[in-house]
């Protein structure tokens, strides 16, 4: 696996916390909305096996309904647990990004 | 309706998860769930690789990882699969009307049957996951089907021939019924592992016993009808070899 994906990975279960906390959504709807964010992802199915990971670790829950096109639907929705790792994340990553960036395209001290 | 590779996926998908002990409801939500995004990916012009990316095996180990092992409903299997495979025994004789049960048949059922199912347990659980994308996987499938009828074949014939007498012989209607319990049987797997093969197979296994139980045997003789029927064979063999070209053609161009 290339040290991109790599990073990816990593960070993929994250983002999909804080796209399903800005509301309700879906499988096919995350990869658009994913897209619309210019968020680099390896292939679309890989959103699944991290949706079935914040499932299980009761950060997110599920509604399945049917669809208007007819097949049923599941649905994504933030819990109150998921939010508190969303937190985390969210500084996790502002303390990391910067330090990369500062690692990147500081000078040479 | 889903391309033909999409539907190679979903069912090749099912078949793994099941293979691994994945729970059914587990293994039907992201069934559902792919089949929905393949079908909006698919309006969109994408193909199944923009799903799976480069490997769709490794694509299956990744989300079989995620999903628990089933350890109640693996043990369910082997009933489920005994079951199977006496159905596929005693239907071919329960069509013709021959049902008839000895000690020794009755031995050779259950030997057969452990065979049976270590065969098939070793190919589908550890062999198949592996080939599931070469052209390997259905023939080793027929394979290791012929193998094991016909293994069954030469101990029926060794038991006929020590000539050991039948405890239970069953009346037509005995027969019938028997004949039809294997059906819901093959029916039940059927709807259960969402695939048509061993309804397939029943079929095309009851066409000799069928014709043995209900063609006269003036006309079951006659020179000329074993002409006629062996020309139809032949011709339907041409037809579903013709149908399956077209079809592997397809898959291959499209």
């Amino acid at each position: 696996m290339s040290t991109s994906s790599q990073m990816l990975k990593g960070l993929l279960d994250g983002s999909l916390l804080a796209l399903i906390a800005k509301g309700e959504t879906y499988g096919y709807e995350i990869i658009h909305k994913l897209q619309d964010h210019h968020f680099p992802i390896i292939s679309e199915g890989s959103i699944y096996p991290v949706l079935m990971r914040l499932q299980k670790k009761n950060y997110v829950s599920t509604t399945t309904r049917k669809s208007p096109s007819g097949p049923k639907r599941k649905y994504y929705h933030i819990t109150q647990e998921g939010k508190e790792e969303l937190e985390n994340f969210h500084a996790q990553w502002k303390a990391l990004s910067q330090g990369v960036t500062s690692l990147l395209e500081g000078g040479d001290h | 309706m889903l391309s033909n590779q999409s539907e190679q996926f979903i069912v090749e998908l099912r078949m793994y998860l099941m293979s691994k002990g994945k729970r059914d409801k587990d293994i039907d939500e992201i069934v559902d769930q792919l089949t929905d995004h393949l079908h909006q990916a698919e309006k969109e012009g994408k193909s199944v690789a923009h799903i799976t990316g480069d490997s769709p095996k490794t694509y299956m180990q990744r989300l079989g990882q995620e999903m628990d092992f089933d350890k109640k409903q693996t043990i369910l299997l082997v009933p489920q699969t005994i079951l199977l495979m006496m159905a596929f025994f005693s239907f071919t004789p329960a069509v013709a009307g021959t049902f008839s049960l000895s000690i020794l048949g009755l031995i050779s059922y259950v030997v057969m049957g452990i065979i049976g199912i270590v065969i098939y347990g070793v190919i589908v659980v550890k062999v198949l996951p592996k080939l599931f994308h070469s052209k390997w996987f259905y023939g080793i499938l027929i394979g290791a089907f012929i193998i094991v009828t016909g293994t069954f074949v030469v101990i029926m014939f060794i038991e006929e021939g020590m000539n050991s007498e039948p405890f239970f012989v069953a009346s037509p209607l005995q027969n019938n019924l028997i004949a039809v319990a294997c059906i819901a049987i093959f029916i039940a797997t059927a709807l259960y592992i969402k695939a048509w093969f061993p309804v397939l197979i029943a079929l095309f296994l009851s066409i000799a016993p069928l014709g043995q139980r209900f063609v006269p045997e003036h006309i079951n003789k006659d020179p000329f009808w074993i002409t006629v029927t062996i020309v139809i064979s032949v011709l339907i063999s041409i037809g579903v070899a013709v149908f399956l070209m077209i079809k592997w053609k397809k898959k291959k161009t499209a």
